[in-house]
């Protein structure tokens, strides 16, 4: 697994209700995305607009009503999931960024890092050591004996981030993954991503608000009342101090 | 935070590790697998000086017992409980009730017959003078034989009734000598020197014959009377030193010797009897019937191997002791003699002297069975 | 390849040791539950041991002596003595009683055994301390368990004994300690009234005129004196010749003395099927609810346990872990917790229980059933924790 592959993410005419009859909601009213292997757009809309429910569905925690969805050149959705097992899905093709760091308390951060390759059987010694290249690349792997309490907020989320690249899948979903995070921090994250990106072909989709990155992406989709626009960014990713 | 020296999981093993060793010790050592403690003891060569014990009550060995010969009533009892009395002293009286009218009564009676014998001596004066006369008419042949005969037969008639008057005057004699008699053994008299032990009868209780007033004992009369078990009285004999602790003083033994023993024992409580004397005689007689427990030495035996009683245990049908050989049990078998009272018990065959035998166990013994010598089990000593 | 369930021991250990060690004490409580079950049929098996008997002669038509009361001739030890295949027959009187010793008052069963020294049917088998009776009278062996050490001075009805020696484990069917005396002092304190009955005895016989006849001087005092005394005992204790069978004797002496026989296996029935009857069903019953209250209390905690994970659960399944990953996880918490408790379980339970009143006896067999017990339940509760884990929404690890 981890290797990119090509296809990234495709999205056609996404739709999701909830509920029935009168008191039904269309959070998605027909979503199209794109995004290429190696790319890293940024998801922007209020609250409300319908885009934690494009990640979940993306993510494959809750059921679309309608469209298509292909990750990593696999179809996932057309209508009805492709993918007979979900789970399996999220650990081989999706890694996951959240707003809050989720860190498995009573998991040291290195572990926390390596839990899905063990646990998907990859060798000890190479997991451990691509952990921490990437708690390196992030800046935190003099925490990496710690556990995750006795991290500030910001070092765990760092964790959090590494813990999604680790299995180098096809596809990162990054809910608001530098909310907590100072400007300096945030932009190394972004670098890191950048970095994965160009790297692995990965395809990264960023849903964000924060000021601070929104002018490094080339792409940006806005999302309003359910439904995208696309439009080009800035792509300004000033190099680390 | 700076790395630990250890991992955390050396640090939580090291706690668990004594609750893994604490349930080993605890299946391993207690409970029914484990092995019986025991205590042992050598066999020793002593000489036992057996000893016998009794119990029994104190007696008075002579207990005389005074009262009338006659139906009577007192009139008083001169001493009580606890009065010492001389040989001879008076100590009760009876009451003469109609003793003295009966005296009088009798002189009376003989005063009265007094009066008729010598109404019957005139009228068998009489008599012979009258046959006397007729005679001398007979002989002059002035009156016929059958008057003569007559007179002499009315003479012979007056003078056996005076006999009979004077056998009678007699007999109301002695009897009036016994009423005086009688009237003199009115007073009740100890035989011996001794002390009233109890007081049966107070003034004004009629007693019959034979009924006692008063018991009197001997001071120096006391004795136990003590029984001992027909199966373990081996060696009671006479002359043998004893010591009498009594009941009301359990801290003081008192000397004494085996007087007797009964000829007759005990059949149906198995029992030999022997009487217990206090040698020295003790000042004041312990209450009669207190109760008494006595202790008879026998002369030691010569010596043989002996062993404490706790050892002997019975299995297989035979008494015998557990030997501790090269650490494990062997049942041996073993005859045994005398006993002494601290538990001593001759062993005559089946052991030698230095062999280890258990003595006390906390549990059943088998052969071969495993087993830990401990000082000691039950806590603590006296 | 790390163990879930072991890191997340490691890191609360404090919260799961002193969890296992509730659960333990919980555990320990049935266990010795238990142990008092058992230890209630041993003191009626320990009793018919200690007689050191293979039959009890006793009243005909009683299950005495221990059931109920039976009285018999103080000699009839004689004729039972003298038929062919009898090895021994010895006398033993029994009677429960209050005694009294330095100001405290205790339950004994003050036991009269014959004479004939140790190994005499009755005898102790055994002590642990000091020595058996020497004297005739006024000494007492007596069980540990009535507190009493050598020397001491018991009362019983009115005379002192001395204690010589001490044994361990002789107790009556009810756990009482036994106080062995010679015969004839048992016969005395279970037959002899107390003082205000004899007297008023003494003044009943006293008024009657057939007894205060002036002819008859001193018949009154052998009334008196005969009613004072007592020639019973409750049984005889008879050892069978090798080579004999227990069950053709019992019929010998039945047909010639006509007195009772109960052999070893009937009185085994008449104690436990009898006597404590009630008692260990009294403890049965309450035994089963205490393992099901047991139950019931480790599957609840191994459910918080798990529930109090739930967060935990949703990222690892939001992030791909296995179902079947996050069931081991459970499973091996839970039994891990079992294991520990139940070695705490066992631990108290082996160190309080000899500090109960009455016997506690903990089986080894008892033991390995409650350890698999504790197993199974800690499988089972952990099923229920499983199914609502597997059930948790990975979308509540993505909020708003």
């Amino acid at each position: 697994m981890a290797e990119a592959l090509p296809g990234g993410i495709v999205v056609e005419g996404l739709r999701k209700r909830y509920g029935h009859g009168d008191t039904a909601v269309d959070a998605l009213r027909g979503v199209d995305m794109r995004v290429a292997p190696g790319e890293v757009v940024g998801l922007v809309g209020p609250s409300g607009s319908g885009k934690t429910t494009l990640l979940k569905c993306l993510g494959a925690v809750i059921e679309p009503t309608a469209g298509r969805m292909t990750i990593g050149d696999r179809l996932t959705y057309d209508g009805r999931w492709k993918i007979r097992d979900l789970r399996a899905l999220r650990r081989d093709l999706i890694g996951f960024v959240f707003q809050a760091p989720y860190l498995i308390p009573f998991l040291d951060v290195t572990d926390n890092v390596a839990l899905l390759p063990m646990l998907a059987g990859v060798p000890n010694a190479e997991t451990r050591r691509r952990a921490l290249e990437l708690l390196h690349a992030l800046q935190v792997s003099h925490r990496a004996k710690a556990m995750p309490s006795q991290l500030s907020g910001g070092e765990q989320q760092r964790v959090a981030i590494a813990r999604g690249l680790v299995n180098r899948p096809p596809v990162i979903l990054a809910d608001e993954p530098t909310a907590p995070l100072d400007s300096e921090r945030a932009l190394a994250v972004i670098r890191i991503l950048n970095a994965m990106a160009a790297q692995f072909q990965t395809a990264i989709i960023v849903v964000t608000h924060d000021e601070k990155i929104i002018p490094t992406f080339r792409r940006i989709y806005h999302i309003r009342d359910g439904v995208t626009h696309e439009e080009a960014g800035e792509g300004r990713l000033p190099p680390p101090a | 935070m700076t790395r630990r020296p250890l991992p955390r999981s050396w640090f939580v093993a090291a706690a668990l590790l004594p609750l893994v060793l604490l349930l080993a010790y605890v299946a391993l050592r207690a409970g029914p697998l484990a092995p019986v403690e025991v205590t042992v003891a050598p066999v020793r060569s002593s000489a036992l000086a057996p000893a016998l014990f009794g119990i029994g009550t104190v007696e008075a060995r002579h207990r005389h017992r005074i009262g009338p010969t006659l139906a009577g009533r007192l009139a008083s009892v001169e001493v009580d409980v606890g009065d010492a009395v001389a040989r001879g002293q008076v100590v009760a009286r009876l009451d003469p009730l109609d003793l003295d009218d009966r005296i009088r009564a009798a002189a009376s009676a003989i005063d009265r017959l007094r009066a008729e014998r010598l109404q019957a001596q005139s009228r068998a004066r009489t008599a012979r003078s009258q046959a006397d006369r007729f005679e001398t008419l007979r002989q002059r042949q002035l009156v016929a034989e059958d008057a003569a005969q007559a007179r002499r037969e009315d003479a012979a008639a007056a003078e056996a009734s005076l006999a009979a008057l004077a056998a009678e005057q007699a007999r109301l004699q002695a009897e009036l000598d016994a009423l005086r008699s009688q009237r003199q053994n009115l007073a009740l008299v100890s035989p011996i020197d001794g002390l009233v032990i109890s007081r049966l009868a107070d003034a004004g209780t009629p007693l019959v014959a034979g009924q006692a007033a008063l018991d009197i004992m001997a001071t120096d009369g006391a004795w136990v009377h003590a029984r001992f078990d027909q199966a373990t009285a081996i060696g009671l004999a006479r002359g043998l030193p004893a010591e009498v602790t009594l009941r009301s003083a359990p801290g003081t033994v008192l000397p004494a010797r085996v007087a007797r023993i009964e000829p007759v024992a005990d059949a149906v409580t198995e029992e030999l009897l022997a009487k217990i004397a206090f040698e020295p005689s003790l000042a004041t007689p312990p209450p009669i019937g207190e109760l008494a427990q006595v202790t008879v030495r026998l002369a030691a035996l010569p010596a043989t191997q002996v062993i404490d009683n706790a050892s002997i245990f019975h299995g297989e049908g035979k008494t015998g002791v557990w030997r501790i050989v090269d650490g494990d049990l062997a049942w041996t078998p073993v005859e045994l003699g005398r006993t002494d009272l601290d538990g001593g018990v001759q062993v005559l065959e089946g052991l030698a002297e230095g062999d280890s035998v258990v003595l006390h166990a906390a549990g059943p013994l088998r052969p071969g069975g495993k087993v830990t010598v401990v000082d000691h089990l039950a806590g603590r000593q006296p | 390849m790390i163990s879930l369930a072991g890191r997340d021991i490691l890191h609360a250990w404090g919260k799961f040791v002193f969890t296992g060690v509730g659960l333990g004490l919980l555990i320990g409580v049935t266990l010795t539950m238990a142990g008092v079950y058992r230890g209630m049929v041993d003191d009626a098996r320990v009793l018919l041991d200690n007689s050191g008997a293979d039959l009890w002669v006793v009243q005909q038509d009683t299950l005495g002596p221990y059931a109920e009361p039976s009285s018999i001739a103080d000699d009839a030890w004689r004729s039972v003595r003298l038929l062919p295949g009898v090895a021994e027959a010895a006398n033993i009187s029994y009677l429960t009683m209050q005694v009294a010793h330095d100001g405290r008052d205790f339950r004994a069963l003050v036991t009269g055994i014959a004479d004939g020294g140790p190994g005499t049917p009755g005898w102790p088998l055994r002590l642990v301390a000091g020595r058996h009776l020497t004297r005739g009278h006024y000494e007492v062996v007596a069980d540990e368990a009535s507190g009493l050490s050598l020397g001491d001075r018991v009362r019983i009805r009115r005379i002192d004994y001395r204690v010589v020696g001490l044994t361990r484990r002789m107790v009556s069917s009810g756990g009482d300690p036994m106080l062995f005396v010679a015969f004839r002092d048992a016969q005395q304190a279970q037959f002899q009234k107390d003082n205000d009955a004899l007297l008023a005895q003494r003044r009943r016989t006293a008024q009657d005129p057939a007894f205060d006849r002036p002819g008859a001087y001193g018949l009154r005092d052998a009334v008196i004196a005969s009613q004072a005394s007592s020639h019973q005992a409750n049984a005889v204790l008879v050892r069978v010749e090798a080579g004999t069978a227990p069950a053709e004797l019992a019929e010998r002496i039945r047909r010639w003395t006509h007195l009772g026989v109960h052999d070893r296996t009937q009185m085994d029935a008449i104690l436990v099927g009898k006597l404590i009857a009630t008692s260990s069903r009294q403890i049965g019953m309450f035994l089963v609810i205490l393992a099901v209250v047991s139950a019931a209390v480790v599957a609840f905690i191994i459910y918080t346990l798990t529930m109090g994970k739930v967060r935990e659960i949703a990222v690892l399944k939001l992030i791909g872990t296995r179902d079947r990953t996050i069931a081991g996880m459970i499973l091996q918490q839970a039994i891990a917790l079992g294991l520990i408790g139940f070695a705490v379980g066992k631990i108290v339970a082996t160190f309080w229980g000899p500090h109960f009143p009455k016997y506690v006896l903990l089986l080894p067999q008892d033991a390995l059933a409650g350890l698999g017990a504790v197993v199974v339940i800690c499988t089972l509760s952990s099923l229920v924790a499983i199914h609502a884990a597997l059930k948790v929404d990975p979308a509540e690890a993505i909020g708003g």
